[in-house]
């Protein structure tokens, strides 16, 4: 069969003005590229003035020098635990998304309570019912003699952080993959139903695929979020970075000192992160390139 | 049904809320036949076409494809597996293409094979990259559809849908979102198709196209089978009033 096909890739141009077009781009590099340098000189101008300001009252850097170290013992743990609570709460999300969209009633129920619930409450009570609520109904459950079935309610700081924020960010992220699911046009799901997908079918190979794309910006952000909430466990004495950054700062009333150091680590660990994400995000994004 | 019947639709109505779109729609197709559907929008002529492979549930009377029989009632649902099952006998080309845009062409026109059919990819690749080969796109089996122009895209849409050896190819305006300068190439697949004795229904406003290669035209409006005939009979001498109100703009553009 003759059909025309557009040609591809395009021929090489060979207009007699392709050195203004080329001109053009290469100012449009150079005006991007003082921008930038710009906006990072305002950047660094902003560090030094908060150092040189911190330095005039009284704070004390070499205290910083001697026990830094103190508190990047506990990155491994902050960034553990975030990474066990993302993955937890990625499943728990798409769970929840897919029991929100489904026909069914008991599915449909579940999910809108488990996200009213754990969206409805603070993140630190949720870690303080985890931690020390349960053991008492373990407790309780134990006197029944129920002995192997109160012992599961009666879980390590690091099980309850981790279960707290899994619980926690699932549900806010629940949200998220409802949005990415149904923002995936009514027309993908049509054609995979005319090829004879089931539900679960079209879910796993068409819309899922072309969801997560669209919501990685958005795991990303929560997945930053996490690490910073996760300070919110060293309420339970787990030696994450808070907790031995509070540490150290008592022992000489440091606090300045300590804090602002255990922020900084913080503040570099997400920009990691985020730096990560854009990787990710650029990856996926072969197949809508044109 | 009988054996000279490959599709056989009886009494359909469907109802969207308090809009009877569908208003008791009978008519057969036998096999090799090429049906073309034509009215106004808003007629509910795509509406039927969606009805035959339950993308529209229809909401009363009976469908037959290919020996498979499902009636509706009000109030009733359908069995899902049934439909599912239904939906094997056709293919369905949509208006927005619909291509999966996180996959090859290649790989769109293997889908079905491989997560319907459960195939091997060694087993569907050759017949992806025959069917691909069909609609003239064997060198871009693997580019992603935004790399395809319009007409390339629906020819991978049909090459999609042809690779599932539907009986029944159902096509609803495959040139209607295209580019005028696009729609030829679409129009000589779909006519190499019918050369070929592929049984069709095909819902377009191209009337030119129509006349070449239908068998049979329907002619809805409101939700009626207004007239049906053969090409020459409804072009060229159209009996009910609202069939020559329809066609009388376009045959004075024809003359001009």
């Amino acid at each position: 069969m003759a059909v025309e096909t557009l040609p591809y890739p395009r021929p090489p141009m060979n207009d007699p003005d392709l050195g203004m077009g080329k001109d053009l781009l290469a100012y449009q590099r150079k005006m991007r590229l003082i921008q930038t340098a710009k906006i990072g000189l305002v950047w660094i101008a902003l560090v030094v003035f908060l150092t040189v300001a911190l330095l005039q009252l009284r704070f004390d850097p070499a205290y910083v020098f001697n026990h830094y170290n103190f508190v990047l013992q506990g990155l491994i743990t902050t960034l553990g635990i975030s990474l066990a609570s993302i993955g937890i709460a990625t499943i728990l999300a798409l769970l929840g998304a897919l029991g929100k969209l489904s026909n069914n009633a008991i599915a449909q129920g579940l999910s809108g309570f488990y996200v009213s619930i754990f969206r409805g409450t603070p993140l630190l009570i949720q870690i303080y019912i985890i931690y020390l609520g349960l053991p008492q109904i373990g407790h309780q459950l134990q006197s029944y003699g129920l002995t192997e079935l109160g012992r599961l309610f009666t879980l390590t700081a690091t099980q309850s952080g981790i279960l707290a924020l899994s619980l926690n960010y699932g549900a806010y992220m629940t949200e998220i993959f409802r949005a990415g699911i149904q923002s995936i046009s009514l027309g993908q799901r049509e054609a995979a139903e005319s090829l004879g997908m089931t539900r679960w079918q079209l879910m796993r190979r068409i819309i899922l695929p072309q969801a997560i794309r669209v919501i990685i910006p958005d795991i990303g952000n929560q997945f930053i979020a996490m690490q910073k909430d996760s300070a919110q466990v060293s309420v339970m004495g787990i030696w994450e970075m808070t907790f031995r950054a509070n540490r150290m700062a008592r022992q000489e009333s440091k606090f300045m000192e300590m804090f602002v150091i255990a922020a900084v680590f913080y503040w570099l660990l997400t920009i990691v992160s985020s730096w990560l994400e854009g990787l990710l995000e650029k990856r996926m994004a072969h197949a809508y390139e044109r | 049904m009988n054996d000279n019947e490959i599709i056989r639709i009886e009494n359909l109505h469907k109802w969207f809320g308090l809009l009877h779109v569908l208003r008791g729609i009978s008519f057969t197709v036998k096999p090799r036949e090429v049906l073309v559907l034509i009215g106004r929008s808003g007629s509910g002529k795509s509406t039927l076409l969606r009805c035959i492979n339950f993308l529209e549930e229809p909401s009363s009377g009976t469908i037959s494809v290919a020996g498979q029989t499902v009636m509706m009632r009000p109030g009733v649902q359908v069995d899902r597996q049934k439909i599912i099952s239904m939906r094997l006998s056709t293919g369905m080309v949509f208006q927005e293409f619909n291509l999966f845009p996180h996959m090859t062409a290649l790989e769109n026109v293997i889908e079905g094979l491989l997560t319907v059919k459960k195939w091997s990819k060694d087993k569907a690749i050759p017949i992806g990259e025959k069917y691909l080969e069909k609609v003239g796109l064997q060198d871009k089996r693997d580019v992603h559809p935004i790399r395809l122009s319009g007409g390339q895209k629906q020819r991978v849409a049909i090459a999609r849908a042809l690779a599932m050896e539907p009986k029944v190819m159902l096509f609803d305006e495959p040139t209607s979102a295209l580019d005028p300068e696009l729609i030829g190439e679409v129009l000589d697949v779909m006519k190499q198709l019918a050369l070929e004795g592929t049984t069709m229904i095909i819902v377009t406003h191209e009337m030119g196209f129509a006349c070449d290669v239908a068998d049979r035209i329907i002619f809805i409006d409101r939700g009626e089978i207004v007239e049906e005939g053969i090409a020459d009979n409804i072009f060229n001498h159209p009996q009910d009033e609202r069939t020559r109100a329809f066609l009388e703009p376009i045959r004075k553009v024809r003359l001009v």
